[in-house]
């Protein structure tokens, strides 16, 4: 009887809406002072790192997975090589920054048109090629990146194996932010005051600390977008192929506009995730672009839930600090050393691949919607 | 000339090796239509324990059949573990089931015989079997080619003359036939399972046998990148095609690192990507495949 | 003619939330050609598939008294059923005799040669193109192929789904004659699945009609093609 009251068009949903985002956007700006500076927690005798550069990192993370939730989650093409945008898009970035001077935020107007152009192109053949054929070419092409940016003949543009450094261009925090009057009033908190740090920011801390609003910003802003998308008329006819192409064809959906689309939009999210990553790390280089990311990727957006949109979230959150922390952890009682100091991250990234798609093939999200379902009775919405 | 033939004899050495990988693409693209990404790192992996056998003291030879046999029980264990649940048409859990094992086998084996490039004994005769002015054929290549030549004649044997091998081609031509004749059908894509991870171990233990190289965990990264071409090329149905996609990657990649001043390996790669999509959207079925029939 | 070869009871099936079979029952005794007749969508081939174990189903199915219902499709064939299935039951790509050998999967005894020759002296075309790919005949041929193939297994029970779709006629009534003759020199038991009515109960001992996943009509395949219900509904009368 109660969810028959908590329709959408009634008052108390919407409200319970805005409290949660509000509450969300309150909590994401108190992690934000929180761990402006380094911030770590310590299990045992190991120390993990939860500063603003790995949150920063995961926002970057999050929109590229963002873009494989469009073209695969929600148009059903198994496209791997979302390394090769994230990388495209770095690059852009950093060349405009460092050879042109150019802001950060101006880049994007660069980078998200030519991206969403290649992504498109280089769709084109996927009109051909389905199912495995589309993911064996993708995967090539993420395999390749790294070798095109060492190319002799771009090194004036992407500085070759040693990569493009754009620390010449700083966030600088507008003025008008009252970061250092919150910080100190945050400070006053009896008992929890510690938390926050002592006195003013430093200027690179309030520059730490703008980039990670903005990013936020431009996340949110993405996460919008995405979301009427998927609810629009072109979003509609993605769905519809995932499900069946064949009768998606015969309803009269445009394969082939749809499809194109659907690879430029992913395109263009890849491309503002490797620009954030950039402007986070201050230099593009090749290998940070590799297949492996191009898999790691793909581990975020399954981890997190296939087609659905907090699961991008969760993914980059997952893919920015789980082989961070595995790293950081130097002792576990009954594991030999020699296990805690090789790739463990991928070990850990890739046993979380094969038993969530195992065994919980929706991903945390879904995960935790069916766990909500139980335990409130609720109806699980299905409109995916 | 001279030059000419010498990159010929380079193209035979290395696409031979991919040959051999992609021999073990095309047996599990045939009966389940899937292709493995983990293919080239269950193969490394199986090189690592010849290698492994080797400083055990067990004569090089010897090391590699048991590292064959190594890999074909593990491969045979994780088609039943990880393959044999999910629906053969439903491409994504298993795409990404693989790619899963491809991180898990590529970190174990990082793990455990660490990163560091490992020099691999030699398998063949060294030096070489025939000079002509500054043309060098090894004894290498003669026998990398030989053994390559090898594995598909076993192979096309097994597959047409043996009971499990004509039971593995009924289940690559028609699944619902096959089980309506009695055939097992999750045994028998295990065998093909088994019998790949072989020919990847035993490829990937001739590739790491090359004199000029050094076998480290992600070496067989590129190398799947390659074999994945050839594989198309031929088809990826066909045992032979096959072995002629690997050659002629071989050659586009010896070709290209003459003919174009760039990086030299780092732009065969793309080479072979290129082709991949020249392949796949010109040509689906491959230059040797046989034409696909949309089965509804 | 007491415990029937086959015998099927409460037969349902069902395909996700879809039900196809709404409790059927029928027999096949040895040495009989029994026909099940109905439209397309009527069940016809989930009938078989669930004797083959290809479907899950609730209900009794036994082959000589004894319950298949809990066994896989492999296994049911070494019970002693074999099926062709609608449509080519052939390997396309595998030669006329691997075909055949296919067929005699199950078996490991001496005359498994024997069996090939005498499907090669029965159809002498087969033996004509033994190394060809069976892909490459026609369709008549095929279906030949299938019908031997299955026969390979030396199976109590044929199950046959359609074996006249997509031929033409003559083909047709020259499919059905060598039915005739095997179910009376081998003593073959058939269970046929059919819309061509006419020729299906022309050769059937008795039949059945199947509709909307329901049995409506059972009898002597004489009398049922005198009904006046089966004229109209399948021999256009």
């Amino acid at each position: 009887m109660l969810q028959k009251l908590y329709s959408s068009r009634f008052t108390p949903e919407r409200n319970y809406q805005i409290a949660k985002w509000t509450f969300f956007v309150i909590a994401l700006l108190l992690i934000a002072f929180a761990y402006v500076d380094v911030g770590t927690i310590s299990i045992g005798s190991n120390n993990y790192n939860l500063s603003l550069i790995r949150l920063n990192k995961a926002i970057a993370y999050t929109i590229a997975i963002l873009g494989l939730q469009v073209v695969i989650g929600y148009t059903g093409q198994i496209a791997l090589g979302q390394s090769f945008f994230f990388g495209t898009g770095a690059y852009i970035s950093a060349w405009l920054i460092a050879d042109h001077s150019w802001p950060f935020l101006l880049t994007l107007l660069i980078v998200i048109p030519s991206c969403f152009l290649i992504g498109m192109i280089l769709g084109l053949p996927a009109l051909r090629i389905r199912g495995l054929y589309l993911a064996l070419l993708t995967f090539g092409l993420a395999a390749v990146f790294p070798s095109i940016v060492k190319l002799d003949k771009l090194y004036g543009y992407t500085g070759g194996a040693g990569g493009k450094l754009t620390s010449n261009y700083k966030f600088i925090a507008p003025s008008w932010l009252p970061f250092d009057e919150v910080a100190q009033a945050l400070q006053k908190i009896p008992l929890l005051g510690d938390f926050f740090g002592d006195g003013p920011l430093s200027t690179r801390e309030e520059s730490r600390l703008w980039k990670f609003i903005l990013f936020s910003l431009l996340a949110g802003l993405c996460f919008w977008l995405v979301h009427n998308l998927i609810r629009s008329r072109p979003g509609r006819a993605m769905r519809a192929i995932r499900d069946n192409e064949t009768s998606a064809a015969v309803s009269g959906v445009n394969l082939a506009l749809t499809k194109t689309l659907s690879f430029g939009v992913a395109s263009a999210l890849g491309g503002i995730g490797g620009a954030i990553y950039v402007a986070e790390i201050g230099i593009a280089s090749p290998d940070d672009f590799s297949s492996l990311v191009a898999i790691y990727l793909i581990v975020g957006l399954v981890v997190g839930g296939v087609g659905t949109l907090p699961g991008a979230v969760i993914g980059g959150l997952i893919y920015a600090l789980v082989p961070d922390w595995a790293s950081s952890t130097q002792s576990i009682a009954f594991v030999p050393e020699r296990w805690l100091q090789g790739p463990t991250g991928s070990l850990i990234l890739g046993v979380l691949l094969i038993v969530l798609t195992l065994f919980l093939p929706g991903g945390i999200v879904m995960g935790w919607r069916k766990f909500k379902t139980k335990l409130l009775g609720k109806e699980l919405s299905t409109a995916r | 000339m001279d030059l000419f033939l010498q990159r010929v004899f380079d193209a035979i050495t290395n696409g031979s090796t991919y040959a051999l990988i992609a021999v073990a693409m095309v047996l599990i693209f045939k009966a389940t239509t899937l292709i493995n990404f983990a293919q080239g790192e269950q193969a490394i992996l199986g090189a690592f324990a010849v290698l492994q056998l080797w400083y055990w003291g067990i004569p090089m030879w010897g090391a590699v059949i048991i590292g064959m046999l190594f890999s074909a029980v593990l491969a045979a264990g994780l088609e039943r573990v990880f393959i044999r649940k999910f629906d053969p048409a439903d491409h994504l859990p298993l795409v990404i089931i693989t790619l899963g094992l491809f991180l898990v086998i590529n970190a174990i084996a990082a793990i455990v015989w660490r990163f560091d490039p490992q020099s691999f004994p030699q398998l063949f005769p060294s030096g070489n079997a025939f000079t002509y002015n500054n043309v060098r054929l090894t004894w290498y290549s003669i026998f990398a080619f030989g053994s390559c030549v090898l594995v598909l004649v076993v192979f096309q044997t097994l597959l047409t003359k043996t009971k499990i091998g004509l039971a593995f081609r009924a289940v690559s031509s028609n699944l619902e036939s096959s089980r309506l004749s009695g055939i097992k059908i999750g045994p028998t894509l295990q065998f093909g399972w088994a019998l790949a991870a072989a020919a990847g171990t035993l490829g990937a233990s001739i590739y790491a046998a090359n004199p000029v190289l050094q076998i480290e965990p992600s070496m067989m990264l590129r190398a799947l990148i390659f074999s994945v071409s050839a594989a198309a090329l031929g088809g990826l149905d066909s045992l032979w095609g096959a072995l002629i996609g690997g050659l002629t990657i071989g050659f586009v990649q010896s070709v290209v690192v003459q003919y174009i001043p760039f990086i030299p390996n780092e732009m065969s790669l793309s080479a072979a990507v290129v082709v991949l999509l020249i392949v796949l959207t010109l040509r689906p079925s491959g230059v040797l495949g046989t034409k696909a029939v949309e089965r509804v | 003619m007491t415990t029937p070869l086959l015998r099927v009871e409460r037969l349902e099936a069902r395909y996700g939330p879809v039900r196809v079979l709404h409790g059927i029952a029928l027999n096949v005794y040895e040495k009989e050609i029994v026909v099940v007749l109905g439209a397309n969508g009527a069940g016809k081939t989930t009938v078989l598939r669930s004797i083959s174990g290809m479907v899950e189903t609730s209900g009794l199915i036994e082959i000589g008294g004894e319950s298949i219902k809990k066994l896989n499709p492999s296994e049911i064939v070494r019970r002693g059923v074999a099926h062709v299935p609608q449509g080519r039951g052939t390997f396309p790509e595998l030669t006329v005799e691997e075909n055949l050998k296919v067929g005699a999967f199950i078996r490991n005894d001496k005359d498994i040669n024997n069996d090939i020759e005498t499907c090669y002296e029965s159809y002498p075309v087969l033996y004509e193109r033994k190394t060809q790919a069976a892909g490459s005949l026609s369709g008549g041929e095929q279906q030949m192929l299938a019908v031997s193939r299955a026969l390979m297994s030396r199976p109590k029970l044929l199950l046959m789904d359609e074996p006249s779709l997509g031929l033409a006629p003559q083909i047709v009534e020259d499919l059905f004659a060598r039915f005739v003759t095997m179910n009376q020199n081998q003593g073959t038991t058939m269970l046929i699945v059919e819309q061509n009515a006419q020729l299906a109960l022309d050769i059937a001992g008795r039949a059945y009609v199947l509709e909307s996943g329901e049995i409506t009509l059972e009898g002597q395949a004489e009398e049922l093609a005198k009904d006046d219900a089966i004229r109209r509904a399948y021999l256009g009368a």
